[in-house]
């Protein structure tokens, strides 16, 4: 495909989003009003300090929760005026999670916790099979189909879940945290498998973390603070290590707050 | 001192638990308190002064020993309740000793809980149990056919028995509670929620053997439940039961693991949602659940047959009497002089029966004493070897037909043969089949072609051959009274009259005067009214129990599943958290749960269903009637009440999912 015309394509257009908990008397605003675009085959990493919002503005942007305020669409479609039954089929269809704690069914094998997501859809048992290989191919899972979340490790694991996450041909993949629960080889493995679908399979990415590393191999990084948009850093042409060192100083400004869930 | 500060905290620390976790103590409080009361209720009637004047002693002991029934289930109810109660808090267990607190304080912690609850649940129990024995002891002596006023007393006693056995069981649960503590590390305390087996790929050739063995040792359970009925029916039952209780367990602990395994191998990984849901959850707890889904199945298994077997008797009581006592009243016209102190003369019934305006009708019935030889091999083994007709009588169909009673005129040379004694049993018996009649002269054989239903007469002792006039006029020409030697001698040709009261609601009355020479409490002169009463007092006491007894064995298990399958919804919490973030929705969800819940309830009732049809088959000989109607009765109120609880199941899951995203 045209690359310069999937840059053009808008993948998620979130415009003035607003989200505020509690009761009244006693609201907290977390996120204050976020603009948002994302394109189709980008990698986004959205950073920040806790409390910054960012799981929240994740849980807004997946249809997980409901924003106070702004319309945010994707794919075109205005996810925030969908009813909930509507939106649990948008979920299904159009979008892929990977979570910290992969959120895999102990009950289920590697291969059917990926097949999961498109056993109520319309996907030929065929045409799932294909998708099936090509995936845990892909992602070096092929030969664990068999077994039971217990028996892989947690690199296997969150492998796993991003081959769930990928199945149905998602428009676009959340990611939360995904390597927050690996150790560092497993989860420089699992970035660059991701960077490699990213980049090939031309899937759009949204990833959540506060580790620097994780974040540099993002096309793009988004920095929250407070609930707002600090600032933006594109990697362009950078060298993943350049990248890195940019996105640490930028970190440093806001509070240096890499030890955060610490 | 030191300890008192403790003490103090320890149950402040109590009493911010108990608040805080009302959720998980409501279930074992429930329990606690569905015991007490149903226990209570039962103490209560057994020592009811009403209940017990109503007879003797018998009434009081059949209250004794379903009471120890009654008892080892609420035991083993409350203990399986404790038990699942703690798991769910085995975490809060650990977190108190990984805070700090000494086992001891733990223990002394759980302890002044368990108190508290425990005589709580007395108390509410207690007070449930005075409002409703009332409406239980109404719906007894309805049941044994009562009418009068009927007033229940506190029980003094049943409170102190009540108030023991529950200090016992109380007993029991917090030694439960000092094993949880001290038995368990504090990793098993913080793990207890996790578990769940990985299903193992099955050794194909064992499995398979084992897995068909428990339908083949239901299948052969089964069958031999048919053929009992000869002389080792003793061992026959057990190798019944045994059969079938082995080959129920082997089914829930391999058979339908090994069919599950089989199914789910053939889908190659592209499960699907629902059998995601209910296959797969199913396949993870097989191991765990086998041994309580069998102790359900043989449970649910027994209690329909009590039921329907109780329930059938009461049922047929009335249908039962008649078969026995065909008339209302039949007097013998004795020589004067024979007539017992007790008995009523003839001339004084009628007499009196038309001054209280009792219609009436009366037949004069000849029965001639007869005696003979059957054609070998007709009886089966369990009736014994009968060779010779005794106590029996020839007796005229046509007299029969004008005394109201429905019989065919057999064909000249043959007979219908009517036995109401052994009639359960040879229900099957193969007709025609010869009879040489030895006492007359010359002999001749008859042909019995039929074999008819109850007895023809009333309280017989023995066979009834219903001949038709004229083989009845020429045998009596023809009898040889002197070949008769175990006859009296005024039993040989008998005159007897079969009165048959008009209006059937008089019946009361007219057995009232029947009776009056009687002594409180005892029959004579057997009438079918005061038979009636009879029976229908025991079988009124034996469904009442049974109904008892089965209402609590049905909560009891329908309890247990709700219990474990809130917990398993609780474990699954995470799961339709993921499922909901993969946006299957609550409905899809949902639908693979009930699949689940009709497996976890449907299973085991089928299960049992199927056993009970075959127990009551083959104690179908109880019955001379056909108990299809009640038997189907009893068996789907216990069906209703039982899917009640799959009912309450679905919600709870229902909610859990609902709360989970």
């Amino acid at each position: 495909m045209n690359e310069q015309h999937i840059k053009q394509q808008s993948v998620l257009h979130a415009q003035n989003i607003k989200k505020s908990y509690g009761t009244r008397g006693n609201v907290q605003e977390v996120l204050k009003g976020i603009n948002l675009h994302v394109q189709k085959g980008e990698f986004v990493g959205i950073m920040g300090p806790s409390g910054a919002g960012k799981t929240t503005l994740l849980n807004v942007l997946a249809t997980i929760d409901r924003s106070t305020a702004g319309t945010i669409l994707i794919d075109g479609d205005d996810i925030s005026k969908m009813k909930d039954a509507r939106l649990s089929t948008f979920r299904r269809d159009k979008l892929g999670f990977i979570f910290q704690d992969y959120n895999l069914l102990d009950t289920l094998t590697v291969k059917e916790n990926i097949l999961l997501p498109i056993s109520l859809g319309k996907v030929k048992k065929k045409e799932a099979e294909t998708r099936f290989n090509e995936i845990a191919e892909v992602l070096g899972i092929a030969n664990l189909a068999n077994k039971y979340p217990h028996e892989v490790s947690g690199g296997q694991k969150q492998r796993t879940s991003a081959a769930r996450a990928l199945i149905n041909e998602p428009s676009m993949v959340f990611a939360d945290e995904p390597t927050g629960a690996l150790d560092s080889k497993s989860a420089a493995s699992l970035l660059k498998t991701m960077e490699d679908v990213n980049e090939q399979r031309g899937v759009t990415i949204m990833l959540v973390t506060h580790d620097a590393i994780a974040s540099s191999y993002c096309s793009r990084v988004v920095f929250l603070k407070d609930g707002m948009i600090y600032s933006e850093l594109y990697r362009g042409d950078k060298t993943r290590q350049a990248f890195f060192q940019e996105i640490l100083k930028v970190q440093g400004v806001l509070g240096g707050d890499s030890v955060d869930s610490i | 001192m030191f300890s008192g500060v403790t003490a103090l905290t320890l149950f402040d620390l109590v009493v911010r638990s108990m608040r805080k976790n009302i959720k998980h103590y409501y279930l074992y409080f429930f329990a606690l308190i569905f015991s007490v009361t149903l226990y209570f209720v039962f103490a209560t009637l057994q020592h009811d002064d009403s209940v017990v004047a109503r007879s003797g002693g018998s009434m009081g002991s059949a209250f004794a020993v379903a009471g120890i029934l009654l008892l080892v289930i609420a035991g083993i109810f409350i203990i399986y309740a404790n038990a699942i109660f703690l798991k769910r808090r085995s975490r809060e267990i650990g977190l108190y000793q990984l805070i700090g607190l000494s086992k001891n304080k733990v223990v002394r912690l759980l302890m002044i809980e368990n108190v508290l609850l425990s005589s709580g649940a007395l108390f509410i129990g207690i007070g449930v149990g005075i409002l409703v024995s009332r409406l239980f002891l109404l719906l007894l002596m309805k049941l044994i056919g009562f009418d009068g006023v009927i007033s229940v007393s506190f029980s003094t006693t049943a409170v102190v028995q009540t108030i023991i056995v529950f200090m016992v069981i109380i007993g029991l649960t917090s030694i439960q509670m000092l094993f949880t503590v001290y038995r368990n590390t504090l990793l098993n305390l913080f793990n207890a929620d996790k578990k769940g087996e990985i299903p193992k790929k099955p050794k194909s050739i064992l499995s398979a053997i084992v897995a068909i063995l428990g339908i083949a040792l239901v299948v052969f359970g089964y069958w031999l439940s048919g053929r009992m009925l000869n002389e080792m029916l003793f061992f026959n039952m057990l190798a019944v039961l045994a059969s079938t209780i082995l080959g129920t367990y082997l089914l829930f602990r391999v058979t339908i693991g090994w069919v599950l395994y089989k199914i789910r191998a053939s889908k190659q990984g592209h499960l699907g949602l629902k059998n995601s849901l209910s296959l797969a959850t199913l396949m993870h707890r097989m191991k765990g659940n086998a041994n309580s889904l069998t102790i359900i199945t043989v449970l649910s298994a027994m209690t329909l047959t009590m039921l329907a077997v109780a329930y059938s008797l009461y049922y047929a009581t009335e249908k039962e009497t008649r078969y026995a006592l065909p008339f209302d009243y039949m007097i013998e016209e004795w020589a004067e002089g024979h007539l017992t102190d007790e008995a009523i003369s003839l001339e004084q019934f009628e007499s009196e029966l038309t001054t209280a305006g009792i219609d009436y009708t009366k037949t004069k019935l000849e029965l001639l004493a007869v005696e003979g030889v059957y054609e070998k091999g007709i009886f089966p083994a369990v009736v014994g070897p009968r060779q010779f007709l005794a106590n029996s009588y020839i007796v005229n169909a046509s007299q029969l037909q004008e005394a109201g009673l429905a019989v065919e005129i057999p064909a000249d040379g043959t007979l219908i043969y009517h036995d109401a004694l052994i009639g359960k049993f040879v229900k099957d018996i193969e007709t025609p089949f010869e009879i040489d009649v030895t006492s007359s002269n010359p002999t001749r054989t008859f042909k019995a072609v039929k074999y008819g239903e109850g007895d023809v007469i009333n309280a017989s002792a023995g066979s009834q051959l219903v001949v038709n006039e004229n083989d009845f006029e020429k045998y009596k020409q023809e009898m040889v009274p002197e070949s008769m030697e175990d006859v009296f001698e005024e039993w040989i040709v008998q005159t007897v009259y079969a009165l048959n009261i008009t209006d059937k609601n008089d019946l009361a009355q007219a057995s009232h005067i029947y009776t009056q020479n009687c002594d409180e409490g005892r029959s004579c002169g057997i009438d079918y009214y005061s038979m009636y009463e009879n029976s229908l007092e025991g079988s009124g006491l034996f469904i009442f129990i049974a109904g008892f007894l089965g209402l609590v064995f049905l909560i009891s298990t329908g309890s247990i599943l709700y219990f474990k399958q809130m917990t398993e919804a609780e474990q699954e919490k995470q799961s339709y958290k993921t499922l909901r973030q993969l946006g299957f929705s609550k409905k899809e969800i949902m639908r693979g749960i009930v699949r689940k819940q009709i497996f976890v309830f449907g299973l085991p009732l089928a299960i049992g269903l199927l056993h009970s049809i075959f127990a009551i088959k083959s104690a179908s000989f109880l019955f001379v009637s056909d108990i299809t109607v009640p038997t189907t009765i009893a068996m789907g109120v216990y069906a209703l009440i039982y899917l009640l609880f799959a009912v309450l199941s679905v919600g709870y899951y229902k909610k859990t999912v609902s709360e989970a995203l």
